[in-house]
């Protein structure tokens, strides 16, 4: 009798030790992880999540095509955010806690992304952002979240002021930035590295997202006598920054906008309204190449043949570069992957996306995983490359 | 002067002109109902959407935008009067304030405009209409002018002009006055006062259409373009919100300050300007620059 209780024993150790640990973490099986993947797809910001989500589904579905990963195809379970803080909490409640998600993936906007933070944190979920790329989410670092995949606000201002003193021989440089918490990372970023290259920063203008009017600023700054003037303004500001610029006769001043203030660059250039005022002018793009350049081709083509009906905005590619962190993390992590191992495979990833202008990764210490981006010279109708890839050391601006 | 003045306070009258006219449109809506219209910044960027919409799908002449515009938000105002506020205010209970009832009216219509706006996927993107004047820009001494200013401030001072005309000659505006004045004493005479309102009302929306679509090529259409009501709420205050001349020297008064403090102060302090001059009124000279002490309310 004790035989059989021995043996039993011994064989319900054996089964409880070989038991993989995964069995702990909900959203995995031996066939399947599933993912919740959330952007905004309806509202007023849905232009920016909705082909960025779209991207990553597909990239997914890619994946599975190819076998999955370690033998488990990846399960997506899609929901929209609408960008605002409240349905997003919402959002992240439900994939983990009702449809039982291994992480979420997801977040086109910062100040929504932020919001899940502290539920995913007490929870232990991995959650990698879609593009959301602002500091707030990811500098400090937090163990569980990861994002930034085109690059923060201090990348942003790193790059524009290494481009206008390296390339453009700033030595008088100019800066306009918002007063929000994207401005202030940004242009105190800018004013670092500038200096750190031996350029001055003559004028400092702080706007309102909501700004109506930029006479005064344009003014300010065409009295300091800059040699580069560099805008990180958001759209609507961004065009009337052109325009000031355009109707004070200010080009013979290089303007460069950073990526936020130019989505488009055709609209930009139809609402400035004025050719003259592009014939010095240059912006910023974490792209590794023109939107609908050579190197971009390869990924068009593939939305193309995944959503036929559908012309994808220029934040498509944004949605790239984080399923594939995430399909690697998940390959690294090994067959036994449960959430904590797969975060401590993301902090290893370094790779080259094919999609942004330098290596996608991360660090025990680091969570914003784009650093570089090139710039683009537009005179409204032909984007011309300029020379180098300029990269934030990850310091400037802390 | 200094240059940097001059040109300050040159782009800043244009600009104050703009302010001027959506300023106009809150004054008349006030003196006609005694409500202080919360959608008046949304009419504004319906009348940048419309002009947007005659240019470039029904092809009409630059020039045509703007009374197909003014006629379109004036429809606008007008039913908003007749079916909404109407009901509102016959709807009130007891004790209920007509007036808090009614302004919540314009809020809510200030959310209906902004959500029906934004439905339409063509608005996801900022927009711009091209410049109905354009040209090589204008040197006054150090002052740079475009051709565009030029014709906002011509425009501006031409659609004021046309209302004081309209308010002092015309069989009508001389009822809208009247109605304004003393409802009761006008239906006595024969003035059909529901009429009036509605006219009013059409009056108001038309103007800010027109302020939206003279706006379109310099500030950019988007759903959210409606903020500017705060500007033009702070010129009306200034005027006393009673006196039409004194909301349009007002609003020049403000586009001016602006620029001033956005260049000697900070360009972070110009959008606390309109703020700072509301206080600043409200605290030296509640009932306006441009009213006496012993104004009454409505004239």
């Amino acid at each position: 009798m004790s035989v059989i209780r021995t043996t039993l024993f011994a064989a319900a150790l054996a089964v409880v030790l070989s038991a993989p640990a995964r069995a702990a973490d909900p959203g995995i099986t031996d066939s399947e992880i599933t993912i919740g993947l959330f952007a905004p797809m309806s509202g007023p910001l849905a232009a920016f999540g909705l082909d960025a989500l779209q991207a990553a589904k597909m990239w997914y579905e890619e994946t599975n095509k190819k076998g999955g990963i370690h033998g488990r195809k990846i399960k997506v379970i899609v929901e929209d955010d609408k960008c605002v803080p409240n349905e997003v909490v919402a959002v992240v409640k439900k994939l983990i806690t009702v449809d039982k998600t291994f992480i979420v993936h997801g977040g086109s906007c910062t100040a929504a992304a932020v919001a899940a933070q502290e539920f995913v944190t007490r929870e232990k979920v991995p959650h990698v952002m879609l593009n959301a790329s602002g500091d707030g989410a990811v500098i400090p670092p937090t163990r569980y979240v990861f994002g930034a995949f085109a690059g923060t606000q201090r990348t942003v201002g790193a790059t524009l002021a290494e481009f206008a003193v390296k390339e453009l021989k700033g030595k008088r440089i100019a800066v306009i930035a918002h007063d929000d918490e994207y401005g202030v990372a940004n242009s105190a970023t800018l004013k670092a590295v500038a200096t750190a290259l031996g350029a001055q920063i003559v004028a400092a203008e702080l706007i309102s997202p909501r700004v109506t009017d930029v006479t005064a600023p344009l003014l300010t700054i065409r009295a300091a006598n800059p040699d580069v003037i560099v805008s990180t303004a958001y759209p609507g500001p961004a065009v009337l920054i052109g325009q000031k610029y355009g109707e004070f006769a200010m080009m013979k001043t290089p303007l460069v906008q950073a990526i936020q203030g130019i989505p488009v660059p055709a609209v930009y250039a139809k609402n400035v309204g004025n050719d003259a005022a592009l014939t010095n002018f240059y912006y910023g793009s974490p792209l590794n190449d023109l939107t609908e350049g050579p190197k971009q081709q390869k990924w068009l083509a593939l939305y193309k043949q995944y959503y036929p009906d559908r012309q994808p905005s220029g934040f498509m590619a944004y949605g790239l570069p984080s399923a594939m962190a995430v399909t690697r993390a998940l390959e690294k992590a090994g067959k036994d992957v449960t959430r904590e191992s797969f975060i401590d495979a993301l902090e290893t990833v370094n790779f080259d996306s094919e999609v942004i202008a330098g290596p996608t990764a991360f660090a025990k210490d680091r969570r914003d995983g784009a650093r570089s981006s090139l710039f683009i010279k537009f005179d409204g109708k032909t984007h011309t490359l300029m020379p180098g890839v300029y990269t934030w050391d990850g310091k400037a601006g802390m | 002067m200094s240059p940097l003045l001059l040109q300050g306070v040159a782009s800043g009258i244009v600009t104050g002109c703009v302010y001027a006219l959506i300023a106009l449109s809150l004054v008349i809506v006030y003196k006609s109902s005694d409500v202080i219209n919360f959608a008046g910044g949304e009419m504004v960027m319906l009348g940048g959407y419309l002009g947007m919409f005659a240019l470039l799908w029904l092809g009409l002449p630059y020039l045509l935008i703007f009374p197909f515009g003014a006629l379109m938000i004036f429809i606008v105002g007008a039913l908003f009067d007749r079916v909404v506020l109407t009901r509102v205010v016959g709807r009130t209970i007891p004790g209920q304030s007509i007036l808090v009832a009614m302004i919540i009216g314009t809020v809510g219509l200030s959310y209906v405009l902004k959500g029906a706006v934004r439905v339409i996927p063509y608005t996801e993107e900022v927009r711009r209409l091209p410049p109905f004047s354009s040209g090589a820009p204008i040197f006054i001494g150090p002052v740079v002018l475009q051709h565009q200013d030029i014709a906002i401030v011509v425009a501006a001072v031409a659609i004021m002009a046309a209302l004081w005309a309209f308010f002092s000659f015309t069989l009508v505006g001389k009822a809208l006055r009247a109605t304004s004045q003393n409802p009761r004493a006008a239906a006595l005479v024969g003035i059909p006062v529901r009429v009036m309102s509605m006219t009013a009302w059409g009056l108001a929306a038309a103007l800010a259409g027109v302020a939206g679509i003279l706006l379109a090529p310099k500030l950019l259409i988007t759903p959210d373009m409606g903020v500017i009501v705060i500007l033009a709420l702070a010129a009306a205050i200034i005027g006393g919100f009673v006196s039409l001349p004194g909301c349009v020297a007002g609003g020049i008064v403000l586009g001016v300050v602006q620029n001033l403090i956005g260049l000697y102060v900070s360009s972070r302090a110009i959008s606390l300007a309109p703020f700072l001059v509301i206080m600043i009124v409200l605290l030296l000279r509640p009932q306006g620059l441009f009213a006496g002490k012993a104004a009454a309310k409505k004239v």
